[in-house]
């Protein structure tokens, strides 16, 4: 037993002396500013949710010339559970964080309980997907993605009339219990028959986020039913793109370049820049955390902040598709005309748009009504004309 | 030739606290070393890393009190958990339902909480919610002990698959949007729990350090430990447990109602397991479905290590807790570190202590030459 304690005490020491020659200097915080972040998954993840956001507060940190390794610290693994939330925010204040992110929908209760502290009153919380908001700490943010899915839908439009297929499958995480979703898939629709009125767009839900063995079924239940020539998606993995491949069909995938994957059937996919969103955040903390209310509020950026854009089109698009989508971005972009303004566009294949004043029609044959950002975001819950949903 | 093992396993019967407690020492160390290793690989100091971890992050901390309320609000259901589930273990019955139970417990708590809690003061309020959710936990688990009992089902499958229904029940109420469904926020379009009336979060008694308040379900917690020690040491009750555990024909042929004290311990365990539950969501002040954090399967290690001892197991879910709960605040500080490596960290631990464990009470003999042949 002595032996064993000796040599034990032996190694610890070698470590000891190795770990102490290799080891930095304790951590000196020189911008005098600290980026706190809480993840719903790993940070080390390479591809999904929470690699997206990773990537843009790297991305914006390194533009501001902040060092991530000192200036950016991160909780994460953390469930969307209040108490796991709330003990991951006392962690990032304790240690002097200026700004704390928070990237997922159900972190919002903590985030919202955390700013009302008034130990934390010199933080700012943000946090994406959400709807609550103060006026002196406390913002959401998020993007208008279903502009990018508008052109991914024109696109989609313009290669079923040059494959001579209407129909169109649709993968999607969830349909009418998010807002995000059926937005998603409401103006992919409005994109698609804006080109060919034609056009049928089949939803296939999977009840979940992210799944690969699920969304690599539904895509092949769309092919089998419906026989279609197209699948577009709003779930993480690049499956469906795969499955698209494998069938000699198209497809439209979401979040990333997924041409990598799926070469001869991916076209395009919608695509977010977070980077856009959090640099303006973190240096508007940097130059007055105090204003950060007035001069950041609540973030609904979209094409005309190039925070939403649609991945470069891959040789897999129908001619003519890239100057079409040029034009119809231009109108989004310059605030002319938007896709639940309640104005549609009708574009034909040698790149004429004309704008007709019809109202938005839900499938069900009535009509939507006014539809404005609080609705996008918060309480849609239909389908427009041209979807068929399980 | 028949082929032999070189070694065979041998009971010690001489085994010495001292001994085992070195042995435990060591078997951290050799983990933590092996932790300060992988941490150099990636460049960060292990020194520093554990100086974070095991102050909880305290040290220059501006709010050094809302860690050790955090801390808190971990530790209380673990111990909770792990003490109902000795109960459980030290007669043989295997529940590995705690996740369940938990859950049972907070959804039973969060009725009481969503449908009374405006109509009612917080000192009826909170006293029915620990009932409510012990009893839907302790029933949750006592149907489990009565099949048992009646029909001789394996305790071990029903528990486990009981902790998938309670998961997804609550699930259900948790992303099923309707006007029925009272666990939902109004104000939020998208499905998320509401939040408790201000009357059903549980009481925090403000200390002498200013800031620093002390979550009730602590002490409540503390006490039910001491009770249950109690309990089985000086109880009529609390001996026949020990005795179905060790042989239910005996305590049979000793007169003891054996089904009647099965059922009924279960449900105790069952309870407490759900009171942990009904204790955490009224600290949290929601519903959430990541809530156990698997507090249920953490407490079946706990017990184990702490050899079914009550008090022991005050000490190890003390520990387990400042090792789960400074990992993660230690992690957050280096930028290569995530919380893969908290978990790993806190494995390693486990594992090799849980080898130690067996070294105190086995050991290796080689086979002699006369064994083999």
């Amino acid at each position: 037993m002595k032996k064993l304690v000796t040599l034990f005490l032996a190694i610890t020491m070698m470590v000891t002396c190795t770990a102490c020659s290799t080891s930095e200097s304790e951590e000196e915080d020189t911008s005098g500013i600290t980026v706190g972040a809480i993840y719903i998954t790993s940070q080390n993840d390479t591809s999904g949710y929470t690699y997206q956001h990773h990537t843009g507060i790297v991305t914006a940190m390194e533009n501001l010339g902040l060092d991530t390794e000192t200036d950016l610290l991160i909780v994460d693994n953390v469930e969307e559970d209040d108490t796991q939330v709330s003990a991951a925010i006392d962690t990032l204040a304790g240690q002097g964080c200026d700004i704390i992110f928070g990237i997922s929908f159900g972190y919002i209760t903590a985030f919202d309980t955390a700013a009302a502290q008034e130990e934390y009153s010199d933080i700012i919380f943000s946090h994406a997907t959400g709807y609550l908001s103060n006026d002196t700490n406390f913002n959401n943010y998020f993007g208008r993605i279903y502009q990018a899915r508008y052109l991914a839908g024109v696109a989609a439009g313009l290669k079923s009339l040059e494959t001579g297929n209407d129909a169109i499958g649709y993968v999607a995480a969830y349909n009418l219990e998010y807002a995000e979703t059926c937005s998603g898939i409401n103006a992919f629709t409005l994109g698609v028959q804006s080109v060919n009125a034609n056009a049928t767009v089949y939803v296939n839900e999977i009840s979940s986020w992210g799944d690969e063995t699920l969304e690599r079924q539904a895509a092949q239940a769309l092919i089998d039913t419906y026989d279609v020539g197209i699948i577009a998606q709003h779930s993480d993995s690049a499956q469906p793109q795969m499955v698209a491949e494998e069938n000699g069909i198209y497809g439209f995938g979401y979040n990333s370049d997924m041409t990598e994957q799926a070469p001869d059937a991916h076209i395009c996919a919608p695509i977010w820049n977070w980077d856009i969103y959090y640099e303006a955040a973190i240096s508007a903390v940097m130059e007055d955390p105090t204003t950060f209310m007035t001069t950041v509020g609540n973030y609904y950026g979209g094409l005309a902040e190039g925070f939403i854009d649609i991945s470069e089109l891959s040789d897999n698009a129908a001619e003519g598709t890239a100057e079409i989508l040029e034009e119809v971005s231009a109108l989004m972009e310059s605030g002319e005309w938007d896709v639940f303004s309640g104005v549609s566009l009708e574009i034909s294949t040698d790149g004429t748009i004309t704008q007709v004043e019809e109202p938005v029609m839900k499938n069900d044959g009535t009509e939507a009504g006014v539809i404005d950002d609080s609705v996008i975001t918060g309480t849609m819950d239909f389908n427009v004309e041209g979807v068929v949903a399980q | 030739m028949k082929r032999q093992n070189y070694f065979h396993v041998v009971k010690r019967d001489d085994v010495r606290l001292k001994r085992i407690i070195l042995s435990y020492l060591l078997a951290v160390l050799i983990a933590i070393i092996i932790g300060g290793i992988l941490l150099s690989i990636q460049n960060v100091n292990p020194f520093s890393y554990y100086k974070d971890m095991f102050s909880l992050g305290l040290i220059g901390n501006k709010f050094g009190y809302k860690q050790v309320e955090a801390f808190i609000k971990v530790f209380t259901p673990l111990l909770l958990t792990s003490v109902a589930l000795s109960l459980a273990f030290k007669m043989r019955f295997w529940n590995i339902g705690g996740e369940g139970q938990f859950i049972m417990g907070a959804i039973g708590a969060g009725i009481v909480a969503y449908l009374l809690g405006d109509s009612l003061p917080s000192l009826i309020i909170l006293p029915l919610m620990a009932l409510v959710g012990a009893l839907f936990g302790g029933l949750y688990g006592a149907f489990v002990a009565v099949l048992k009992v009646k029909y001789n089902t394996n305790e071990t499958l029903l528990t486990l698959m009981m902790n998938y229904i309670a998961l997804y029940l609550l699930k259900f109420f948790g992303e099923t949007s309707g006007e029925w469904n009272f666990f939902l926020s109004t104000d939020s379009s998208r499905p998320l729990f509401a939040s408790f009336p201000e009357s059903a979060l549980m009481i925090e008694i403000p200390t002498f350090f200013g800031y620093f308040s002390l979550n009730l379900s602590l002490v409540i917690a503390l006490l039910i430990c001491v009770a249950i020690w109690w309990y089985l040491k000086y109880t009529k009750r609390g001996y026949e447990i020990a005795v179905v555990g060790d042989s239910p024909n005996s305590a049979k042929y000793a007169g003891m109602k054996v089904s009647k004290i099965v059922v009924r311990t279960i449900f105790l365990s069952a309870a407490l397991i759900g009171l942990a539950g009904a204790f955490y969501v009224s600290s949290a002040g929601t519903l959430s479905t990541s809530m156990t954090n698997s507090v249920g399967w953490t407490g079946i290690v706990v017990a184990w290590l702490a050899k079914l001892n009550t008090i022991a197991i005050t000490v190890v879910s003390l520990l387990i807790t400042v090792l789960q709960h400074g990992c993660s605040v230690a992690s957050a500080s280096y930028a290569t570190v995530d919380a893969n490596f908290a978990n790993l960290l806190q494995g390693m631990i486990l594992f090799a202590v849980l080898t130690a464990d067996f070294f105190t009470r086995f050991k290796l003999v080689k086979t002699s030459k006369q064994e083999v042949e």
